[in-house]
């Protein structure tokens, strides 16, 4: 029996914006972040650029030498389960990803330290029904 | 608007020398019967059992006791910590524990310990097992994979309780309520500076890797269960079972929808789950 392929739907990162703007946590654990984060979905790269706390550009790919701070990519299998409403264990949680490998992180580990509530938040925002409508 | 209530707990503070020095200890307790102690996770307190110290039904045949760590919760660091670098060793945590249980006196006691905790209860099953009546062990493992870097959980730069409550906080399953989760959380914000990354010493490095040890546990001297909650992903239930593998009669059940702080981030379902094997412990007698 032939399987149907996996669907691939890739993370809603075009209303990465509209989906943070007013959210109560990102105002709590934001406080005078300033961050350009490349977030990977399989090939793909989006650059997010948040200025005190608030995201203020989502550029698709492909970027050109950009300048970051932080570069988190995973395969869109993994992102796919990842946005699951419940997601199956080690796929719910950027660090749980870490944990089996499924996620690459790179960049300023302290800054992603000391906002690591406001990220794990941003993706957690990007499954359906997260955002405040 | 509901009348304001007390709960059944009472907390006092314990003076009594450890490792050679005088100290001052938190203990709270709730209940009667079979003293039951239990080791809170490494960075957080007693709080994280509010959930099992409030359920009439164990209290009725339990004396469910915690006390919290030199260093945690409100318990004072010895003095002159300003000069030191805490880090808990196997041998210390062993010494700590086995010395609360000998000062108040607890005629072999349930110790029930979580994460660090729930490691170890595995020490005290290969070394102790006269000691106890019965060991639980929740979140154990005999090693764990170092997945993430510990720099940042103590740093000038890094607000340290707010990092390693972000770093645990997927630990816990997406099912379990908002308010316990967030409840946990907090516990994990209030830690003293670098006191979740001194916990980790012996967790993370060759002192605390039993795994060749682990055949040394005789169950017969000392039932051994051990409780492991589905998405914790420090201490999975593949890394329980790795453990539990090696141990002939030991009792080992995954808790589906539970985390690595099945206590704090779900009482209730954690009780459905502890409940029988606290049956089982009271049956034996």
């Amino acid at each position: 029996m032939v399987r149907p392929a996996m669907p691939l739907p890739t993370l809603p990162l075009e209303s990465l914006k509209q989906r943070a703007a007013d959210d109560a946590l990102l105002a709590r654990f934001g406080r005078d972040l300033s961050l350009r984060l490349i977030i990977g979905d399989g090939e793909l790269d989006w650059l997010v650029e948040i200025e005190h706390g608030v995201v203020v550009r989502v550029t698709k790919g492909p970027l050109v030498m950009p300048r970051t701070d932080l570069r988190l990519r995973a395969a869109s299998e993994t992102w796919a389960r990842f946005l699951e409403p419940v997601p199956p264990p080690g796929y719910h949680d950027l660090f749980a990803m870490r944990r089996y490998r499924r996620i690459q992180i790179e960049g300023d580990i302290r800054l992603m330290s000391a906002y690591l509530f406001y990220i794990k938040r941003l993706f957690a925002l990007l499954r359906p029904g997260e955002a405040k409508a | 608007m509901s009348a304001p209530t007390y709960e059944p707990i009472v907390g006092r503070y314990l003076h009594l020398e450890l490792l050679g020095r005088p100290h001052r200890l938190y203990v709270e307790e709730a209940g009667q019967g079979i003293p039951l102690l239990c080791l809170h996770t490494a960075g957080s307190d007693t709080r994280q059992w509010r959930g099992l110290m409030n359920d009439a039904e164990v209290t009725r045949d339990f004396r469910v006791i915690a006390f919290d760590m030199p260093w945690h919760g409100k318990s004072s660091p010895p003095a002159g910590w300003q000069a030191e670098e805490y880090r808990l060793t196997a041998a210390d945590y062993s010494a700590m524990t086995l010395a609360v249980a000998d000062a108040l006196a607890l005629d072999r006691p349930v110790v029930m310990g979580c994460s660090i905790g729930g490691r170890i209860a595995l020490v005290f099953a290969m070394e102790q097992a006269e000691r106890f009546r019965a060991i639980i062990g929740l979140q154990s493992g005999a090693t764990i994979d170092p997945y993430y870097e510990l720099t940042w959980l103590h740093h000038p730069m890094v607000h340290g309780g707010e990092a390693s409550a972000a770093y645990v906080s997927g630990l816990m399953a997406p099912t379990s309520p908002e308010a316990e989760r967030w409840e946990t959380l907090w516990h994990y914000m209030q830690g003293g500076p670098g006191i979740f990354k001194g916990d980790l010493y012996f967790y993370r490095g060759a002192d605390g890797d039993i795994r060749e040890r682990l055949a040394e546990i005789d169950t017969r001297r000392c039932p051994l269960y051990l409780l492991t909650g589905e998405y914790d992903y420090s201490v999975s239930p593949q890394d329980t079972q790795a453990a539990a593998d090696r141990i002939p009669g030991v009792e080992f059940s995954v808790m589906p929808k539970l985390g690595h702080f099945p206590m704090s981030e779900n009482p209730a379902l954690f009780l459905s789950y502890l409940k029988p094997v606290l049956a089982a412990i009271k049956a034996r007698g």
